[in-house]
């Protein structure tokens, strides 16, 4: 077990405390620069996907996990950014341009929806935060001139530097892993400046924060803001990505998505985003996987366990047929998540926590390290 | 001498030749063609708000699959499909078509399901060389294609598009009754846009001005204020753009009223759950339709066997939506067999823009595709609801 020395700030809030950080995170990173080379382009979509989601996780995770203000509204920013991005491509405008202005104007947006948030608190503002997504979806579905209403937008490659970028290239993969990067980075940055902690002292207790001389008004819009933005930057390669956005793509549904990500992946961290990110997208295409492949799996141990080729082949039929039964692969889904709210709150991330705690402490690890220490005050316990 | 220049003409025009047409030429897979089997693949909603349609669908198709291989396959290739669930999330069918084309090596996607999920992913296939057949959307895209962009030429459809199908209904209609106040109720979606295309179109072509227009949000219950309004402005003829349960409320809601007025429904709701879940309340409904339904009590020769056999297969009665998916892979089925023993994707092509035509059990009208025609037909049929059965009123019809 390793024992960090810190003798001054500066070694609290490094971004790599120590050299194993820069070590792990390193070789993560080689492996996602080969990795497009390597893999077929399925997978590669695949990590795509997980790119644009925990991007938007990040983004709600500074809001919900980070801040303490719930959001059903995500999917409307994500519209917003996706809108932006077809709206300005068909004037020419160049991909930089637009990729900015999808997550400027998304910012700007998400600060006017926090104004008349900062009034509101748990599940009113869930209400609040779901009426507005509902009002995005109707103004998509009626500003025909702009967004061609239920027809929906068709969205062009995009083209860098005079050379264009295909949805499946590597450059488009390479494209949202930088902004994911960026984003995490950034948003590193911010958790430790004086915003950040602002943030979290919100979260944790607005009266306490309120007295330590928190402006709780402006960083909640703050917060509002920045999450928005991030958002809206997704949204923009969300568009690319899927070639097609129509209102009816930007539901609650998708907003619920979102907030799995984070609850998936554990609320109070930003490996919590990208673990939730890789869940929420790799879980479907793991279970076809099973789907296509067990039944001849479990007919060739029946084999092997001396059960005829015949009554294998039965076998396989009969599982094949079990395994691909409409909504299935739902149920599975759903029963997973109700698991882990009942037996890991703390998400993906804070069971490799206390993994790593187990074998660092072993044979000396304590169950109660992870028990919940927040004692909520009397008056915010009902928020 | 000379016959050196010869052979080097020769062997430049063969440069020239190879070089010159592959810019316009399409390419067609040949991926998922073996001497034993043909791979095809499609994305359904099995699971999300449209799986009334995907599940029926998908049952079809499987049943045509079951059908085609138990009388030996296409000239002795057995057809496989892979089935996958998109639950109408178009990043689920970018996914799904992804895993097709590079893990199952589908040769073809044959009737994938919902309009933002058939959008998203046709491109996946256009690049791959697998042709786009028949997919269960109206939406242009799937048929108009750019001459210029040879990928394009892998999209065919044979759905009967909403714009035209209303607009030759809402004609014969308004010719033969004489309606002087047509309105139109509509779904606040894609498909409901295109009713209200096909509506508003008709009525100018005719110089007749709409009397109202009012839509719904999908999942609405309640149609007692549109109903209301409608009547209140007095229509004699509404036009419905709704689906199942929102054409048996606006109808019960109307007889509610004691509004005794006509109604006029789009393709989605000549299905056999509307009469049979609306009971006396759809009485009289008309409705624009691609083809008659049959019914297993008064259905004769090959349909009743069809019926019959759905029936024992999935234990529910066949419905319009089975049919579509069963007619998507006969069709496939009938111009691969043209296509001939000796099976190329580029033949497959040809073949399905040979301009023959494919007849199907059902007496639909004929599909038949040309080189710059992807779309089967827009032939259209009148059918009434009476005496809660669907009959048909007047076939043949064009706008």
């Amino acid at each position: 077990m390793r024992f960090m020395f810190k003798t001054d700030y500066e070694d609290d809030i490094r971004l790599f405390p120590h050299s194993g950080y820069l070590i792990s995170y390193g070789s993560l990173l080689v492996l996602l620069v080969i990795a497009p080379f390597v893999l077929s382009s399925y997978l590669v979509s695949q990590l795509v996907f997980v790119c644009i989601y925990a991007t938007v996780g990040v983004g709600l995770m500074i809001l919900t996990g980070f801040t303490g203000q719930a959001s059903l509204g995500h999917a409307a920013f994500l519209a917003i950014g996706a809108y932006t991005a077809a709206y300005l491509q068909q004037f020419n405008v160049p991909f930089p341009l637009y990729f900015v202005a999808a997550g400027l104007l998304t910012g700007i947006i998400g600060a006017l929806v926090g104004f008349p948030a900062l009034r509101l608190q748990g599940i009113y503002l869930v209400i609040a935060t779901i009426s507005f997504a509902l009002i995005v979806e109707e103004i998509l579905a009626r500003w025909e001139s702009v967004t061609n209403g239920n027809e929906g937008m068709r969205v062009k490659t995009i083209q860098l530097l005079g050379t264009a970028v295909p949805r499946d290239s590597p450059t488009f993969y390479f494209l949202c892993l930088g902004v994911l990067i960026l984003t995490i980075v950034g948003t590193l940055n911010l958790l430790r400046s004086p915003t950040g902690r602002a943030f979290v002292a919100i979260r944790d207790s607005e009266t306490a924060a309120r007295s330590m001389g928190v402006n709780v008004s402006l960083y909640k819009v703050k917060s509002f803001a920045i999450s928005a933005a991030i958002t809206g930057f997704a949204g923009c390669l969300f568009a690319h990505k899927l070639s097609f956005i129509s209102p009816e793509m930007f539901t609650l549904q998708l907003s619920i998505e979102f907030i799995i990500v984070i609850l998936i992946g554990g609320a109070f961290s930003l490996h919590g985003a990208v673990l939730g990110a890789i869940f929420i997208v790799m879980i479907d295409p793991f279970l076809t996987y099973l789907k296509d492949d067990v039944p001849g799996m479990i007919a060739g141990m029946a084999a092997a366990l001396g059960a005829g080729s015949e009554r294998a082949a039965h076998i396989q039929s009969n599982v094949a047929a079990f395994a691909s039964a409409n909504g299935l692969k739902g149920a599975i889904y759903g029963v997973i998540i109700v698991l882990f709210v009942l037996f890991e709150p703390l998400g993906l991330y804070g069971r490799w926590l206390k993994i790593k705690l187990f074998f660092q402490l072993f044979p000396l690890y304590k169950r109660a390290t992870f028990k919940r220490q927040k004692i909520y005050v009397k008056s915010e316990r009902n928020r | 001498m000379s016959i050196s220049f010869k052979v080097l003409g020769l062997a430049v025009s063969a440069l020239a030749l190879t070089h010159l047409p592959a810019a316009a030429q399409t390419k067609v897979t040949n991926e998922g063609i073996s001497p034993t089997e043909i791979v095809i693949g499609t994305h359904q909603d099995l699971s999300g708000p449209i799986k009334v349609w995907g599940v029926p669908v998908s049952n079809g198709m499987k049943m045509a699959v079951e059908e085609i291989n138990a009388a030996g396959g296409i000239n002795g290739r057995k057809l496989r499909l892979i089935l996958e669930d998109n639950g109408y999330d178009p990043k689920k069918a970018v996914l799904a078509s992804q895993k097709m084309v590079e893990r199952d090596k589908i040769f073809a996607m044959i009737g994938p399901m919902g309009s933002p999920t058939v959008l998203a992913a046709q491109d996946i296939l256009f690049d791959a060389g697998v042709l786009q057949l028949f997919p269960l959307t109206a939406a242009e895209f799937t048929f108009k294609f750019d001459p210029a962009k040879p990928q394009e030429r892998l999209k065919f459809n044979n759905l009967l598009p909403y714009v035209e199908s209303t607009r030759a209904a809402i004609k014969y209609m308004m010719e033969t009754k004489n309606f002087k106040k047509p309105c139109l109720m509509h779904q606040d979606d894609e498909y409901g846009k295109n009713v209200l295309d096909g509506f508003n179109q008709q009525l100018a072509a005719m110089k007749v001005t709409p009397a109202s227009i009012t839509s719904y949000k999908r999942g609405a219950s309640d149609f007692s204020a549109p109903v209301a309004k409608m009547k209140s402005d007095g229509c004699d003829l509404v036009v419905l753009g709704t689906v199942i349960r929102e054409t048996i409320g606006a109808m019960g809601e109307a007889k509610k009223l004691g509004w005794n007025v006509t109604f006029l429904g789009a393709t989605p709701t000549n299905v056999l759950e509307v009469p049979a879940l609306g009971k006396e309340a759809v009485e009289g409904l008309y409705a624009a339709s691609g083809f008659e339904i049959p019914y297993e009590d008064t259905a004769r020769g090959k349909v009743k066997d069809w019926l019959v056999n759905y029936k024992k297969m999935f234990n529910t009665d066949a419905n319009t939506q089975a049919i579509i998916g069963y007619n998507a892979v006969m069709t496939f089925a009938y111009y691969v067999n043209k296509a001939g023993k000796d099976l190329t994707g580029q033949k497959v092509l040809d073949s399905l823009e040979s301009g023959d035509k494919f007849l199907d059990i059902f007496n639909s009208p004929p599909t038949k595709f040309s080189k710059t025609d992807h779309l089967a037909n827009t032939v259209t049929q009148v059918q009434q609801i009476q005496n809660g059965r669907w009959v048909l009123v007047k076939d043949n019809l064009m706008f």
